[in-house]
């Protein structure tokens, strides 16, 4: 599903991913830590289309990244679901439209809409907190959302940077669960972490990543 | 399709940048005023000039001794050239005789002439549409070359200043037209880009949602049109204001102002110009949408 061969990308003249090789198969569930700046947005951003790779070849859901036309992107990115890092919340729209804007995006008429918003406030437990802004939000709330945001579209990957960033442990818990559950729904699943927790005893693969280099890659 | 929901987001931006919005219409406004104004300064210099060449004759005067046969000759032939409208002669003793009525009570001047001085000459009436200046120089000089027409005289003078007023108006109207159209579309430009340039962010989480060019294009695309046929109502109003005001008022104490014309299919066409500039301004503003 994910593809990296040897894949490197450089900001001014610092490599923040250097000759990367790797890959993600349909349905797995794995994770990507190192330590801070050590790559890990920048690999998911190459996965979402948002940084262009400077070397290497990149293949997601069996589209050659190179061949790729811009104008195809967003239909691409309609496969993936993000959990960013800095969330990407629109702090003037609530959070049905907030969650709600994926699928608007896609035409979809609005009746299914807040069927499909509805369901995923419901699997992140925020189906009372639709009216609110993300402002009157606690941080665990407003990554929550960004997950029912990511998962609302049906993805065919979901991609999660960072997604326990500060929460404390029994939140942690909860979001890790709910990412197996997604998992088990057949979809691939990709997460950029330094929270041990969230993979310890899971059995998924690691990958470790230092300083842009791929250090090594282990089972938990 | 979105574009129910692309109409939303247009309204919304419309109502949160009411300000910048209100100012950019009337903007609009005032330079589709002035390219209406323009027009209707163009359409009435035309009108006016194409009264004109109705009173427009050439003179062509014969040589003196001609056998009536031989002026015959000469008038079916003018009469059957397809660009004259009407040949009328005007015989010796004719010609004596408008000069009397023109001079009335002054005809003592005529006293003591024995001889008529005035050559006869027949009058041609051109026909409309080849009153041109180059038309009638070639016919003037068509005529010349007919065996007995000693002179042919029309107001060459005359109909030069009425194309150099003309041409003179209607380069000057067209310069003002592309120099409004221009701040129009500049002015739907600005507002785009400083509306667009405020939701950048949002924009930036719209693309990496999966939203298409047009998904992005399309609020501001309906934001520029409806801007323009904003200013193009706004300067409709305007124009029909001053069409009654300073027309219909103006012509009822001055009947001289009554020749003016509004020709009507300036107002109707002043939402659909404004609403095309604002759309061109916008397309120019968003420029290519960029996915890296
Ligand atoms: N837009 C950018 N311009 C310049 N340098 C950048 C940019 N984005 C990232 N970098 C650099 O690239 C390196 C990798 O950054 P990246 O965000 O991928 O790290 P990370 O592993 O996600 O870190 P963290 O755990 O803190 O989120 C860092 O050294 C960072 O400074
Ligand atoms: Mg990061």
């Amino acid at each position: 599903m994910i593809h990296f061969n040897d894949v490197s990308k450089f900001y001014e003249n610092n490599a923040a991913l250097r000759n990367v090789t790797f890959s993600i198969e349909k349905g797995e569930m794995a994770f990507v830590t190192g330590p801070s700046g050590s790559g890990k947005s920048t690999l998911l951003k190459i996965i979402y289309f948002s940084e262009k790779p400077d070397q290497g070849s990149v293949n997601i859901a069996g589209w050659e990244l190179s061949k790729l036309k811009e104008s195809s992107i967003p239909f691409l990115r309609r496969n993936i679901g993000v959990v960013f890092q800095d969330f990407r919340l629109l702090d003037n729209r609530n959070v049905f439209d907030n969650v709600a804007m994926t699928l608007r995006i896609r035409g979809i008429d609005e009746e299914e809409v807040k069927d499909r918003v509805m369901d995923a406030l419901k699997i992140v437990n925020l189906r009372h907190k639709s009216d609110s802004f993300p402002r009157m939000l606690s941080g665990g709330e407003q990554q929550r959302i960004v997950i029912a945001r990511a998962i609302v579209g049906e993805p065919t990957i979901l991609l999660a940077d960072e997604p326990t960033g500060n929460l404390d442990a029994d939140t942690a818990a909860g979001i890790a669960r709910m990412f197996k559950d997604i998992n088990a729904k057949g979809t691939t699943v990709f997460v950029a972490t330094h929270n041990k927790e969230l993979y310890r005893n899971t059995g998924r693969r690691i990958l470790r990543l230092d300083s842009g280099n791929l250090a090594g890659e282990e089972l938990s | 399709m979105y574009l129910l929901y692309s109409l939303r987001l247009a309204i919304q931006s419309l109502w949160r940048e009411k300000w910048i919005n209100v100012l950019s219409v009337l903007t609009i406004a005032a330079g589709l005023f002035m390219i209406a104004l323009t027009f209707f300064g163009v359409y009435n210099i035309d009108l006016a000039t194409k009264k004109l060449p109705e009173r427009f004759s050439v003179m062509l005067y014969l040589n003196d001794g001609l056998q009536e046969q031989e002026i015959d000759g000469i008038v079916t032939a003018l009469k059957k050239n397809s660009s004259i409208e009407m040949v009328r002669f005007i015989s010796k003793n004719k010609a004596m005789e408008e000069l009397r009525t023109v001079l009335k009570n002054a005809d003592y001047v005529l006293e003591g002439i024995d001889e008529n001085p005035l050559p006869a000459s027949i009058e041609v009436k051109l026909k409309q549409a080849l009153v041109s200046v180059s038309g009638v120089k070639n016919l003037a000089s068509d005529f010349r070359k007919i065996k007995g027409i000693e002179e042919v005289e029309y107001g060459e003078q005359f109909l030069h200043s009425i194309y150099s007023i003309k041409t003179g108006a209607n380069t000057i109207s067209l310069l003002l037209i592309v120099i409004m159209s221009a701040g129009v579309i500049f002015v739907c430009y600005s507002t785009v880009k400083i509306v667009f340039y405020r939701r950048k962010d949002e924009i930036e989480t719209f693309k990496l949602l999966g939203a298409t060019r047009g998904f992005i294009r399309a609020p501001f695309v309906i934001e520029g049109g409806i801007l323009g046929v904003g200013g193009g109502v706004t300067a409709m109003a305007g124009a029909l204001v001053f069409n009654y005001f300073l027309l219909h008022k103006l012509a009822a104490t001055m009947p001289v102002f009554k020749i003016i014309v509004f020709p009507s299919e300036i107002f109707v066409s002043l939402p659909l110009v404004g609403f095309m500039l604002g759309i061109l301004g916008t397309l120019i503003a968003l420029g290519r949408i960029r996915f890296y």
